[in-house]
């Protein structure tokens, strides 16, 4: 699994590693805060042959590229459903049009397929497999995303996401893949349809003219030109807690001495269309509209890392060996290996607290927090 | 990649047959859930199955179709602690591999020879719900391989239509895998911090009141309408920790208290699996 490859740091370094970690304020190797993320460098639209593709460089040199190609696709039909023959076609139109508030465009997770690519992993390693199922769990966890593709009763748009990544991973990926694909997904554009109703499909050859995916509104007064997305492809961001701090976009190094470490995968919608209704924030059309879709545990390569040995029973630092230890040294052997001895390191055992897991989640759905900050930071990019 | 040493039907080419029975639709359709909102369904586990492998664990669920009959079939079986092959790189840790594969024919939909994505998706999240729980440094140079079978997926054969998608079914199937190779591993003589074990919960909304949506555990795809979110905890209960949490749904992210109480039920859904554990447990050692 990605997340848990060899750190090359020993005991010692790993202590003081999650020592500084710990601190109040903490102290990052890179000298980032909390919550600050890895300066990127982000592009859309460089592959020419896809739908939308999107390419992110972060500082430390991961970098990946998604492209997104959409295919036409028969619906199979399944009986039990309003079967759909095309000679109806024609009654079936004003049918249509007096339930026009109803919405009655149905999608499917077999319509989206993702596949990720990791150099020096093999393409059946379940790490890429974990990967690849949490970026389209949170890109399908609505139910909204695979409607967009709906184009008839009979036909669907397949949509392909393939997210390579070029350079070798030197941190764990989620976070480099998630806003590739975030961006990708906000470039892409289908051909406007022509054809009316149940027909066969017919789409406008004039490019110019496709509409996005994900439909974008002008600005007002500020700028004229510049356009926003209300509604947004999910991002994933990954989250680790380090005795009581809780850090963003942990690097290699960070992630080998959390505590734990979560995946959270958040949205911004246009409208409170859900359950929200009752508790609807008067800030809502200020802020953004943010939606938890998906939590996942990472399993943080800390518990992967060599112990170290502390100097009570270390035989190098007087402490008997086997043969001739009492009662009273089997005691303190045993409360050395379950007891934490400052600056000695230890693997992580068991799990999280609840409150530690909650604290994670609440920071990340914060308002005005890191997601605010990511998403509009994205919007920055320049869609092309 | 493909399987070549086998030969395959062709894949994904028909869609299987349903017998529309008048009187089956109107059994399904009246069908809602008969039980406590917080009360999982009965529970048969069983350890020792398997000679031959080091530890093993059997596990029924009882379906909701028909009373009595099980729905969730799993069968566990624990290789190991065993040293590590020559040409492996040195592990301080005991080393790890959880395989779960659904039989062929363990659900509606056959399934190939091969692991497919959401089995090895299943397999990470067994990995890290038991990692947490097994003392993981009295072992040094050794692996142990957590081998899982779905034998019968919880799927309810009677409903006409597939259920959308069957990632609520991966959430139910994943809690019994956690359960079952908790008592696997137990049986193995592992040493292990607490007996972990998975607990489903789910938010939904019934199919005859549109009223506000509940939380119920244990939550059974085809009882309800719609479900809007889900979470399965792997849950140490003497000491209090999460070892694993898979989230899915949608909720408002201004509204933390309905994600917190949909933890929690969580974590009594696996406390309660817990008992039938620790009961199945202290049994074999009397």
């Amino acid at each position: 699994m990605a997340s848990s490859q060899h750190v090359l740091l020993s005991p010692a370094e790993l202590a003081y590693l999650h020592a500084s970690l710990s601190l109040t304020p903490p102290i990052r190797p890179d000298g980032r805060s909390p919550t600050q993320f890895r300066p990127l460098v982000a592009e859309t639209g460089i592959l020419p042959g896809t739908n939308g593709s999107a390419r992110i460089c972060f500082a430390d040199g991961t970098e990946a590229i998604v492209g997104v190609k959409a295919e036409v696709e028969r619906t199979a039909q399944r009986p039990g459903e309003e079967t759909v023959f095309l000679e109806e076609g024609g009654a079936g139109d004003d049918e249509e049009e007096e339930g026009e508030a109803v919405d009655k465009r149905k999608g499917d997770a077999s319509w989206v397929e993702m596949t990720v690519e990791i150099p020096g992993l093999r393409d059946d390693d379940s790490g890429t497999a974990f990967l690849s199922a949490m970026l389209s769990e949170a890109l399908l966890a609505d139910g909204e995303f695979a409607k967009r593709l709906w184009i008839n009763r009979r036909f669907h748009w397949k949509l392909y996401l393939d997210i390579i990544l070029i350079s070798p991973p030197l941190s764990y990926p989620l976070p480099l893949l998630s806003l590739t694909t975030h961006l990708a997904l906000l470039s892409t554009r289908l051909p406007r349809l022509k054809s009316e109703g149940d027909e066969d499909p017919f789409f406008d050859d004039d490019w110019a003219a496709a509409p996005y995916l994900y439909p974008r509104t002008p600005t007002s007064v500020a700028k004229p030109t510049a356009t926003t997305t209300t509604t947004r492809p999910p991002i994933t961001l990954l989250v680790m807690a380090v005795g009581n701090n809780i850090i963003f976009d942990p690097s290699k190094e960070e992630l080998a001495v959390a505590d734990v470490a979560l995946a959270v995968s958040v949205t911004s919608t246009a409208s409170s269309h859900h359950i929200d209704t009752d508790t609807g924030h008067p800030a809502a059309e200020a802020g953004r509209n943010l939606r938890l879709l998906s939590i996942r545990t990472i399993d943080p390569p800390s518990r992967l890392t060599p112990p170290a040995v502390a100097n009570a029973a270390n035989a190098a630092y007087g402490a008997s060996n086997g043969a001739a230890l009492g009662t009273q040294k089997m005691l303190e052997a045993r409360t050395a290996e379950t007891e934490a001895v400052e600056g000695v390191w230890r693997a992580p055992r068991g799990g999280a607290k609840r409150m530690v897991l909650g604290a994670l989640v609440q920071k990340v759905l914060e308002r005005g927090g890191v997601v605010d900050e990511v998403l509009d930071a994205l919007e920055g990019v320049d869609l092309g | 990649m493909t399987d070549r040493r086998r030969i395959n039907g062709p894949a994904g080419a028909t869609v299987p047959p349903i017998f529309d029975d008048a009187g089956l639709q109107d059994l399904t359709s009246s069908k809602g859930r008969s039980r406590a909102p917080n009360a999982i369904r009965k529970m048969y586990l069983k350890t020792g199955v398997t000679p031959s492998a080091s530890g093993s664990a059997y596990l029924e669920i009882e379906t909701s179709a028909t009373p009595g009959v099980s729905g969730l079939k799993l069968s566990c079986s624990v290789h190991g602690p065993r040293s590590l092959p020559r040409s492996a790189p040195f592990s301080p840790h005991i080393v790890l591999s959880t395989h779960v594969k659904y039989a062929p024919f363990a659900t509606k939909q056959r399934r190939g020879y091969l692991r497919d994505p959401s089995e090895r998706d299943l397999g990470i999240h067994l990995e890290a719900a038991l990692r947490g729980a097994i003392i993981a440094d009295r072992w040094p140079k050794s692996g142990v391989d957590i081998i899982i079978s779905i034998v019968e997926g919880d799927q309810d054969r009677e409903a006409s239509r597939l259920q959308g998608d069957e990632v609520w079914d991966m959430m139910n199937a994943l809690s019994g895998c956690i359960t079952v190779a908790a008592a696997a591993l137990a049986d193995a003589g592992i040493d292990c911090v607490d007996t972990v074990a998975g607990g489903v919960a789910a938010l939904v909304q019934n199919a005859g009141e549109d009223s506000t949506p509940t939380i119920v555990v244990d939550p059974i795809p085809s009882e309800h309408e719609r479900i809007l979110a889900a979470c399965c905890v792997a849950y140490l209960p003497t000491r209090d920790e999460v070892t694993n949490l898979w989230f899915r749904g949608d909720l408002p992210a201004s509204d933390l208290d309905l994600y917190t109480s949909l933890v929690e039920k969580g974590i009594q859904a696996s406390k309660n699996a817990n008992r039938v554990l620790v009961g199945c447990l202290s049994e074999t050692v009397e």
